[in-house]
């Protein structure tokens, strides 16, 4: 089914007392995983009667789950990363733990699997991106290229990754506005790219550093990358600033679009391009929310919707008919069809 | 100005008589000390508890939480992602976001039950920094300017009170209320270095100094046949002046070996705290360092996560370097905010004001280290133990640096005293 960005809708919301960060499925199942503020990975089972999350049972994370990934060859098994610094393999059928390992020493800041489940990706504020075979967990690289301070002698964080559609080209980005994009096979560096707009550093008034590059995501054919964040922030206490989006041919270092959004405003935590490269999606937000579709050709924005809340991370089901969002205390579910409004 | 108010006085012999009475005691206290028997007499043995006291203040500007500070909550919903951690104290845990400040737990005391009830930036800030409520027609004088005047030395060449906040709001300059001009802080708004303090590069220093020679020799021989307080101050002030221009190299922190600098890290911040030993080892009473900006709507986390390692590196190294140089048993080390942050998570991960249930730190002179005061619930929610007040706060400060809590200045007739009505200090905190 083609998706019509205008006809999104949503048709549910759940309040729950956690903060949802991240959000994942298996293709063909009517699961939902989420990683969580009470440090946990849940599953939400979306046919049920009333759904509520239960949480996976094994090892436990000790912090915020904010990164995870569906893996493996048949996708068959979840990974998760966490503020602890570590990943915890699962089993999705039998929602236990499977191993669990220290993979940084400090902040995972997301996990993301190739396009052939083989390899995870974790980045997190140690400034490092860890390559893992998805199977064995075993480390397999790592990539150590972002500077660990800002300018102004604070830590750096590293906060988003994305795969290219044919696991070639792995992208990072962090807190001052830089990517990489690396060879994955060899881990040297393919290219680096600048958005140093995306990142405040308030030297006079208050002294104090927020912002960066929160989301990455190649388009389906590669060669178009996008990266999400905010924009110049006025008011520094409050995330007081555009959302913005950058879109470059990352091969030839052109930056193609500038895109800001001063109406539904905050970060652009969540970027994905549709299967035909046609439009792309954004999600994020301030105290509120925000669902914003653009055209990738002109940077112009299609449709937008304010989310229930500040929308984390999100997923499409396999048809493309309904979308996911996770967020600050409510998952929603929306859908591209005419349906009318309801919640539950 | 001064207030319109008359000059304050003191009920107590103030610490200006006991100065200017041992001054012209002179070698006869040296002499024969014990014929004075000064320790039997509890005013004198209060002035030499606070000989060379000093107070340096790092004011967290905005409101720091204390959650991701000094009272962490693991394992709840208001808890955030930052695990406690151990301290050098057993049974003592801080956030993780303080590593270095937890190695050097025995210099410091946590009071985890402020409830001060004021959550507005402007009279948060005003309470914390009075002890008091504002009360209409008085103009209370801020912590450093009482400090000035109580530890403060009668015939000092350095200032009394000197208050940083370079590039930051600026907003919080501080006063010295009622007790008058001669208390207000040297403020230091937007760089590191006091401004007009500076000789003229035209006047050669020999110049200077002839100029200052001709200045003491017509104003003394003016003196000798006047006997005048308004002589006399007038000759103090020229003395200040001077020896503020002679201070300017406090500020100047290009000389200090680089390991010093490393302790205190890179950053602004810590080389403020850096010039705050320098002007503290000079005989300074009072050094506020403003640290902004703690308030942290959105992305709390992030938030602490840069503040508290500028905090933590360059806290730890004023407390090393005042330790090795002997001057931390004398030297208070008070961080202070306008209140805490709300244990509440807000949608933009953040926090927001609350001055209900809040932590702040008091190191070093007069302090039992190691010691936790007060407790709040589970989730930080309210105090549930050994609930204070801004006046107590104030209190335990004054105890600590040999200050009488039972001062009394007087506006006209009317007495105010030193410490907030009902307020007393926290004794379980000091040594």
């Amino acid at each position: 089914m083609t998706i019509d960005p205008k006809k999104l809708n949503k048709v549910a919301e759940k309040g729950v007392p956690d903060i949802l960060f991240c959000i994942a499925r298996q293709p063909t199942s009517t699961t939902l995983f989420v990683g969580n503020s009470s440090f946990q990975v849940a599953a939400l089972q979306t046919d049920a009667e009333k759904p509520e999350f239960e949480p996976l049972t094994g090892d436990a994370h000790q912090s915020y789950v904010t990164g995870l990934a569906v893996a493996g060859e048949s996708k068959n098994v979840l990974v998760s990363g966490a503020y602890d610094g570590r990943l915890i393999w699962w089993d999705p059928e039998q929602r236990q733990s499977i191993r669990a390992i220290d993979a940084h020493p400090s902040w995972i800041r997301g996990v993301v699997a190739s396009p052939d489940g083989r390899l995870i990706a974790s980045v997190a504020d140690d400034m490092v991106c860890r390559l893992w075979d998805a199977n064995t967990g075993d480390s397999i690289r790592s990539l150590d290229k972002h500077a660990r301070e800002t300018p102004h002698h604070y830590p750096s964080m590293l906060y988003a990754a994305a795969f290219s559609p044919d696991g070639q080209f792995l992208a990072t980005a962090d807190r001052v506005g830089h990517v990489i994009v690396w060879e994955v096979e060899t881990g040297a560096v393919a290219a680096e790219l600048d958005a140093p707009v995306m990142y405040t550093w308030d030297p006079r008034a208050r002294r104090h550093s927020i912002g960066g590059i929160r989301s990455v995501a190649f388009s389906p054919d590669g060669k178009k990358l996008a990266v999400g964040g905010i924009g110049k922030i006025g008011n520094i206490d409050h995330l007081g600033g555009p959302s913005r989006i950058e879109i470059f041919h990352w091969e030839k270092n052109e930056r193609l679009h500038e895109i800001e959004d001063s109406k539904l405003k905050g970060l652009v935590e969540r970027l994905h391009f549709s299967p035909s490269g046609d439009w792309l999606l954004a999600g994020g937000g301030d105290h509120g929310g925000f669902l914003s579709f653009y055209n990738v050709e002109s940077g112009e924005l299609i449709h937008q919707v304010k989310a229930p809340m500040h929308v984390h991370d999100f997923v499409f089901d396999d048809q493309a008919e309904k979308l996911y969002t996770a967020g600050h205390n409510k998952i929603a579910e929306w859908s591209f069809t005419e349906d009318e409004e309801s919640s539950n | 100005m001064p207030n319109r108010h008359a000059t304050s006085g003191l009920i107590t012999p103030s610490r200006r008589q006991f100065l200017g009475s041992a001054a012209a005691l002179g070698t006869a206290f040296a002499a024969d000390m014990s014929t004075l028997d000064v320790l039997q007499n509890p005013t004198f043995a209060s002035e030499l508890k606070k000989q060379q006291k000093h107070v340096i203040l790092l004011w967290l500007a905005g409101g720091a939480s204390q959650l991701e500070t000094w009272d962490p909550k693991p394992g709840q919903p208001t808890g955030g992602p930052f695990r406690p951690i151990s301290t050098s104290v057993p049974g003592v845990e801080v956030s993780e976001l303080l590593p270095k400040l937890a190695e050097r737990m025995k210099h410091t005391a946590i009071i985890r039950s402020l409830n001060t009830k004021v959550g507005d930036h402007g009279g948060g800030a005003k309470l914390m920094e009075t002890g008091r409520r504002p009360e209409p027609g008085t103009d209370f004088p801020d912590l450093g300017a009482i400090c000035a005047r109580e530890l403060g030395r009668r015939d000092s060449q350095v200032p009394d009170y000197v208050s940083m906040y370079t590039s930051t709001e600026g907003r919080r300059k501080g006063t010295s209320g009622f007790l008058g001009s001669r208390y207000a802080p040297m403020f230091l708004s937007d760089q590191m270095t006091p401004k007009n303090i500076a000789r003229l590069e035209s006047i050669s220093v020999s110049d200077h100094q002839a100029r200052s020679d001709l200045r003491s020799l017509l104003a003394k021989g003016f003196a000798e046949h006047r006997q005048n307080d308004l002589v006399a101050s007038h000759n103090t002030a020229y003395q200040r002046v001077k020896g503020l221009m002679a201070s300017e190299t406090l500020f100047d922190i290009s000389g200090e070996p680089d390991s010093i600098r490393a302790m205190y890290g890179p950053t602004q911040f810590g080389e403020q705290c850096l010039v705050a030993r320098r002007l503290v080892e000079a005989g300074v009473p009072f050094v506020k360092v403003a640290r902004a900006w703690w308030d942290s709507h959105g992305q709390n986390f992030e938030t602490h996560r840069e503040l508290c390692a500028d905090l933590d590196q360059s806290m730890s190294g004023l407390l090393d370097d005042l330790e090795q140089r002997g001057l931390l048993e004398n030297t208070l080390v008070i961080t202070l905010g306008e209140f805490g942050r709300t244990p509440r998570i807000n949608p933009s991960l953040g926090r927001d004001h609350f001055a209900s249930a809040w932590s702040c730190s008091l190191s070093g002179c007069g302090v039992r280290g190691g010691s936790v005061y007060g407790k709040t619930d589970p989730k930080g929610n309210t105090v549930v133990d050994g609930e204070a007040k801004a006046g107590d706060l104030f209190a335990t400060i004054f105890e600590a640096v040999g200050i009488s809590t039972h001062h009394e200045y007087y506006l006209g007739s009317r007495p105010v005293p030193i410490v907030d009505f009902g307020c007393e200090a926290i004794s379980e905190v000091l040594a």
